[in-house]
């Protein structure tokens, strides 16, 4: 068999497999859903149900996963968002300023300083030009430095929004600004709006995963993937490529999994024995649930196992099985979404190109960087294309604020190398899948890529378009708390209709 | 709770007002209730684009001021007396879809409208929300009221007056009250409520044993006088304090606080009254020569998050403790969402943006602002330092006057109020290193702007350097300016050191510079030194006199003694103080009006005496004219013992909270706490776990299930998850071992690797070591970034702000926690092992054993049949397998009772999971 067949053979067994769990799963709900009785008034409350325009999203205690309809036909079935955790440079990537070649060396003009805040720039900056080679790419004609030549060979795939602003510039605020809508601790994550707005497709995974590689976890912790107000259901769940996949996942040492099953039916059978007693509906759900976590103990390990992909799957993207890389976790991300996870999100630790050590120098560091997650993350795109899951996947990538035409001088010194300092006003992210235009470039900076002049992209206006491509008007996709209803977007954001295909 | 019932509720609450309200109207009077009438009509209908934040048309409904008033058109929408020539009725009666009201919605109901007709025509007179107005005396519901529709016996069945209340709401909804609970389940209950974890086998045997009438009361008081009473509700408080031991956002660092959960322990346990408990936490700095006590106590507004991310804006984040201590009282103790008025008016309830900050000013003039090290810190001493400490006082009392041995009190307790370097500005070959403290280069210059030194002698100072020959000057108002100080730098190397100087006294504000040379630097970019604060005060007193020497050194040593610290609220000196502004909408950076504290004009005045400053606060918040402090804590104890609220909405009492199921026992119970019991919550939860209500059966007949599935009447007993406290305490208790161990630093129980991954934190997670493995939750380290992720799982909360109500949920990552996590497992095994030695070879008897101490009850035939069958699956795989015996019962090597341990573990493993263990019946 050549290749392509033996690709194609293993398509069809993937999808036939595919079935026969989707339709093992109906038949298990429709059995516990008939078991659950009383319970079972509570899908007939819009939950699940295919009702037409704006369905208002109703949290149900005893289903709070069931698979929802969004309040509108969606683009995206889900969400793959790349997060690179520091803030890579725009400078060097995207956003391709000649002007600011000239001015290398330079002192930076008062103009730009006066009643501006920044994290280490102190005095009189210079200014310091691209550490990169341009070109544009494709038919599209992007512009995309040499950092990224897997990704520039796709350029046509992609839409770039390179006036990306945030208002937010220490790494903690802004990545929760990104992703809860607040630069403040307590709101929920988009991963946990969406999973409380949809449920999950696969109810032996969780709805919202969280992958994390880079050594360390992105600098707002877990609350960047947290619930906030939502019921703590909706959080994002941790799976790790080390230790267990999910947390507390595997059987204890000594048990199997005939074993595991015998105490389980023996927990439910008395929790049954409970249930004649007390009538409780709760009982009837917690029964469930621990049928599902009989199933997510087979389900989660199997899907975060990539020793069965074949190689040419681990040349793409360079994966190698056993290690905790961001090329790994983008392969499982391409999983999971198959399997129906709704959101996952990937943090990638190590893009604050400060210039203090060769490691985070945007002619040094950043290279490195962008070297691990270039082939993986063009593989994701080029896999889900032909796997025919990129309509239906919009992919996110991007930073949580740019970085500075200037060179930083942290506390007005002359760093060793070569860096930038956190910048608000322009940053550039991309989108591809998912409804997205291919091969666009949105929005420009002025000629230093300093300020975002037209085009320009709030954290909000991202969320917004993110919720509209899942079917969500984020305006009135809400949650009651505090007594007024709050949404991810807060009282901002627009969705970027120019963007969408 | 569920939004579908909390809707269902609703709709049912609303019918309810109406049909009473229709009742009222036909019947009884003409008048329109505001409340209850009109204001639901315009807080669905109108206030959206009407109220608060959008005033439409220059129409506001917010305040009868606003609405009466004049709107852009130039006339007033509602003229009192007068509905014909009202433009609001006028307006919502149009045929014209683009002009008729509410705009692109469904017209107003005739019966809304003529409700509306009529209060303006009765003078469209305004009414305070319920919540807002002082509690009131509550008459019981007379008990011969119920002789008619109920009979005799049922009214036996009420124990107190508790039950008189219920009892009425149950008669409306023709829902029958249940019998009391068994009396192994009644104790099971009343303990996992009082102590957080079954009680002891001796209260058992006794209660058990005890055939009089008082043997449940006895139990109860038994359960209040137990130590375990406070860590559980210190635990309940540590939500609201929002209680951790790290210091959130990115670095996440470690903050050592847990004195102030030690005070809350102790506090609870010495039942001490509510006001007086809420007074210390708010202002326990600001009493009469506050106890260290009265200080940790005010550790409660320092559990805000400290920012130590490099490049970070201190004043941002101390700008954003502020608010959230302002967010958190309101929640907190008030129960009102406040956070909302932080950017515009509240678009519902009487609350003006202006107020907020005015309630802001409170807490604006604290010392904290962001510092590294949380300063201001108390030093907690020695015995022996504090007898040192006595021989001080001693001297201080001859030779200083009042006002200098407060200062100096102050100052060794707490190394403040220091001017810390983060005040600096202006820096030359100096920097804010990683914005912490100020370091100096070679020629560095850095600003102390508008300082006022009030004509101090001495400076005191933490620094450290780097290297000799280093030399740092004051200069006044310039660079140049004269020298106040001159000061030679001895080397400290990487250690922080204070020392002192004499400075030429100045007086007035001026702007200082501080000047360092030091030929000895040779790289330009590499510091000298770093200074950490700067204490400008006058020389230790009693110079001359004889023993001067000995006492200024042991001043010294006890200045610079290490001791242990707890962040503490200390008000800013005159000088110091810091202008509260209006932050116009919201933003910090665009200051508005200067405003001065205040309390909002909707609630209670300030009490005559009442300082304006925290203390005037906590007078306010605890006068019984508060309609909000005593309801929330009543509301609040309500909800921990029944798993819900009378207010389900614990943390807004606003009107667009959830209306009150039973809105006469709230107010009866919170006068009678005020009044009665004068704030001692003791005796509160000994009054609601006496009643007939608190000790019914949980068991739902279908009757009850088809009127009221979430038991919002109470007809049968409460059924509710543990919380994930309870629920390892329970663990611990019932495989018997749990630690006894109460108070001090947080511990490290078994948790799986990989979960701190903080940058710049290389701090791990260390198990503990002995029975501190073994303590209850409360005691658990908490760090915000990666909270314990067990405790998370069964809806724990990360603590980065004040939570007042935990939302359950019932997933499958509960179940893999209780199955698979290390820490269950490590309890099972060695309670298996325990049991198998103590029972050996008995397994009908073990599984009785851990039933029967997992439940509190015998266990019937099923479910023994069940475990049975589970037992002999188990030990026939280990006796097929026996390195799997091995390793389910940690064994090292097969001995003879491996096998049935192992099969034991997997017992107790799956006891621990049934629903009747993880809930209270």
């Amino acid at each position: 068999m050549t290749q392509k067949e033996l690709h194609h053979q293993r398509l069809v067994k993937e999808a036939s497999g595919a079935y026969l769990q989707a339709h093992t799963r109906r038949h298990f709900i429709k059995e516990s859903a008939m078991g659950l009785g009383a319970l079972a008034l509570g899908s007939l409350f819009g939950c699940g149900s295919n009702k037409s325009a704006t369905n208002p999203v109703v949290f149900d205690a005893a289903h709070p996963l069931s698979p929802k309809a969004p309040m509108f036909p969606g683009r995206a079935k889900s969400v793959i968002y790349l997060h690179m955790a520091g803030a890579p440079s725009q400078l060097e990537l995207f956003d391709y300023k000649p002007e600011l070649a000239k001015l290398d060396g330079q002192d930076c003009p008062q103009s730009l300083l006066e009643g501006k805040r920044f994290a280490f720039i102190r005095g009189v900056p210079k200014m310091l030009g691209p550490q990169s080679n341009f070109k544009q790419r494709g038919e599209s004609g992007l512009w995309i430095s040499d950092h990224l030549p897997h990704l520039a060979s796709i350029a046509d795939e992609i839409t770039l929004l390179k006036a990306v602003t945030t208002d937010q510039f220490n790494h903690a605020p802004a990545q929760l600004l990104m992703h809860t809508g607040s630069p403040r601790l307590g709101r929920p994550s988009m991963g946990s709006w969406v999973t409380y707005g949809l449920g999950t497709e696969n109810q032996n995974l969780p709805g919202f995963v969280v992958l994390t590689s880079g050594g360390k976890n992105p600098d707002a912790g877990k609350s960047v993937w947290g619930s906030g107000f939502l019921p703590s259901v909706y959080q994002g769940v941790q799976c790790r490529s080390e230790g267990d996949p999910v947390l507390f996942i595997n059987d204890p040492a000594g048990m199997d999994r005939d074993l595991r099953k015998a105490s389980i039916d023996a927990i439910n059978d008395i929790n049954q024995q409970q249930y004649e007693d007390y009538k409780d509906p709760e009982i009837l759900s917690r029964i469930a649930q621990y049928e599902m976590a009989y199933k997510m103990q087979i389900s989660v390990p199997e899907v975060m196992n990539i020793n069965d992909e074949p190689q040419y799957i681990h040349d793409m993207y360079g994966t190698k099985p056993g290690s905790g890389s961001f090329a790994n976790n983008v392969l499982l991300a391409r999983k999971l979404v198959e399997k129906g996870v709704r959101f996952v999100q990937l943090f990638d630790w190590g893009w604050d190109s400060h210039g203090t050590s060769a490691d985070d120098a945007v002619d040094i560091g950043l290279v490195n960087k962008c070297r691990k997650i270039d082939k993986p993350v063009t593989a994701l795109l080029m896999d889900l294309k032909q796997r025919g899951m990129l309509e239906d996947t919009l992919v996110v990538w991007g930073g949580e604020f740019g970085r500075t035409p200037m060179q930083e001088n942290r506390g007005g010194k002359k760093m060793p190398f070569k860096g930038r300092d956190h910048h608000t006003e322009a940053f550039t992210m991309w989108m591809a899948g998912g409804g997205i235009k291919k091969g666009f470039s949105y929005g420009e900076t002025d000629e230093i890529g300093y300020a975002a002049i037209s085009g320009k992209a709030t954290p909000f206006d991202i969320q917004a378009t993110i919720l509209n491509q899942l079917g969500f008007n984020h305006e009135e996709f809400t949650y009651q708390y505090q007594g007024r209803p709050f949404r991810l977007t807060d009282v901002a954001g627009n969705v970027m209709t120019d963007i969408i295909a | 709770m569920n939004l579908l019932f909390q809707k269902k509720s609703l709709l049912i609450i609303a019918t309810l007002i109406l049909s009473v309200g229709v009742f009222i109207y036909s019947t009884h009077s003409q008048t329109i209730d505001y409340n209850t009438q009109v204001k639901p009509i315009f807080n669905k209908n109108c206030i959206t684009c009407h109220g608060g934040v959008r005033r439409k048309a220059g129409f506001s409904l917010l305040f009868r001021s606003e609405a009466l008033a004049k709107t852009e058109s130039g006339k007033p929408a509602i003229i009192p007396g007068d509905p014909e020539h009202s433009e609001m009725i006028r307006r919502l009666t149009l045929k014209d879809p683009e002009e008729r009201m509410p705009y692109k919605h469904d017209p107003l109901s005739s019966n809304d409208i003529d409700i509306l007709r009529k209060w303006i025509k009765q003078g469209a007179q305004w009414g305070n929300h319920w919540a807002y107005i002082a509690v009131q005396p509550i008459p019981v519901p007379a008990e011969r009221k119920f002789l008619g529709f109920i009979g005799a016996s049922k009214e036996d069945w009420a124990k107190n007056d508790i039950d008189y209340f219920i009892l009425q709401k149950l008669q409306e909804k023709k829902l029958t009250h249940s019998p009391q609970a068994d009396k192994a389940t009644l104790l099971r209950r009343v303990s996992l409520d009082i102590i957080g974890m079954p009680a002891s086998d001796q209260l058992a045997q006794q209660f058990y044993g005890d055939k009089t009438d008082k043997a449940y009361e006895n139990a109860v008081d038994s359960l209040l006088a137990s130590l375990h009473y406070g860590e559980r509700w210190a635990s309940m408080w540590m939500d609201l304090a929002r209680y951790a031991d790290t210091k959130g956002y990115e670095r996440d660092d470690a903050r050592t606080i847990w004195r102030y959960r030690d005070w809350l322990i102790k506090s609870f346990n010495a039942n001490q009254p509510y006001d007086k408990f809420l007074t210390e936490q708010l202002a326990g700095d600001l009493l009469p020569n506050p106890t260290d006590e009265q200080l940790i106590a005010t550790a409660f507004h320092r559990n805000t998050m400290t920012n130590d991310e490099g490049g970070t804006d201190n004043e941002e984040f101390r700008t954003s403790a502020v608010l959230d201590r302002v967010n958190t009282t309101w929640e907190a103790l008030l129960g009102t969402t406040f956070a909302c008025v932080q950017c515009h008016s509240h678009p519902y309830d009487p609350f003006s943006h202006d107020e907020y900050y005015k309630f802001a000013a409170f807490f604006n003039n604290t010392r904290d602002e962001d510092t590294y090290a949380d300063y201001p810190l108390l030093r907690s001493f020695t015995d022996s330092a504090n007898e040192e400490k006595n021989k001080l006082d001693e001297w201080l009392q001859q030779h200083a006057t009042p006002g200098q041995t407060k200062k100096i009190n102050q100052f060794l307790k707490t190394w403040q109020p220091a001017i810390n370097s983060l005040y600096c500005d202006e820096f030359t070959n100096a920097e804010l290193n990683d914005t912490k403290w100020a370091a100096f280069r070679n020629n560095g210059l850095v600003r102390l702007p508008n300082t006022n030194l009030n004509s101090a002698t001495e400076l005191i100072y933490r620094y450290r350097a780097f290297l000799p020959g280093g030399v740092l000057k004051i200069h006044t108002d310039s660079a140049t300016g004269p020298v106040i100080t001159s000061i030679p730098l001895t080397v400290t190397k990487n250690d922080w050191q204070i020392a002192s100087i004499p400075v030429i006294a100045t007086a007035g504000v001026h702007n200082f510079y501080l000047s360092y040379i030091n030929p000895n630097l040779k790289k330009p970019d590499a510091s000298g030194c770093t200074f950490d604060w700067f204490y400008f005060t006058d020389p230790f007193p009693g110079e001359h006199q004889p023993g001067y020497e000995e006492a200024k050194k042991r001043y010294w040593g006890l200045l610079t003694m290490q001791t242990p610290v707890t962040p503490v609220m200390q008000e800013n000196p005159d000088g110091m103080r810091r202008i509260s502004h209006v932050f116009e909408r919201g933003n910090w950076l665009v200051k508005g009006d200067v405003v001065t504290p205040g309390t909002p004009h909707a609630l209670n005045p300030m009490p005559a005496n009442a300082p304006q400053n925290r203390l005037g606060l906590s007078m306010w918040l605890t006068s019984k004219q508060n309609p909000l402090t005593a309801r929330t804590m009543v509301n609040r104890l309500w909800e921990q013992l029944f798993g819900n609220g009378l207010v389900e909405s614990v943390e807004d009492f606003g009107t667009q909270g959830i209306p009150p199921t039973h809105k006469e026992l709230l107010d009866y119970l919170s006068y009678k706490f005020m009044y009665d019991y004068n704030w001692d919550i003791k005796k509160l939860l000994k009054e609601i776990v006496m009643s007939a209500t608190y000790q019914q059966d949980s068991k739902a007949s279908k009757d009850q299930l088809d009127k009221d599935q979430f038991n919002k009447y109470y007809a049968r007993g409460a059924r509710v998850r543990l919380s994930a406290e309870q629920i390892r305490d329970q663990a611990l208790n019932i495989t018997g071992l749990m630690s006894n161990k109460m108070y001090g630093g947080s511990v490290m129980p078994y948790q799986p690797d990989g979960i701190w991954r903080s940058p710049y934190d290389g701090r791990t997670w260390d198990l503990s070591k002995g029975e501190n493995r073994y303590r209850r939750a409360v005691y658990t380290y908490w760090k915000r970034t990666a909270p314990y992720p067990a405790m998370m799982t069964f809806d724990g909360v990360a603590r980065e702000v004040c939570t007042a109500r935990r939302i359950r949920t019932n997933t499958p990552l509960q179940a893999l926690v209780g199955l698979n996590d290390e820490a269950c497992l490590d309890m099972a095994r060695k309670f298996a092992l325990r049991l198998e030695r103590a029972i050996p070879k008995n397994p009908q008897q073990q599984i009785t054993v851990t039933y029967e101490r997992a439940t509190g009850h015998a266990i019937e035939a099923p479910a023994l049949a069940s475990l049975t069958k589970l037992y002999n699956v188990a030990l026939q795989k280990f006796n097929a397998g026996k390195n799997d015996a091995c390793k389910m019962a940690d064994d090292g090597s097969i001995k003879d009772d491996t096998v049935a341990t192992a099969a034991l573990v997997v017992i107790i493993n799956t006891v621990l999971n049934l629903d009747e263990v993880v809930t209270k019946n």
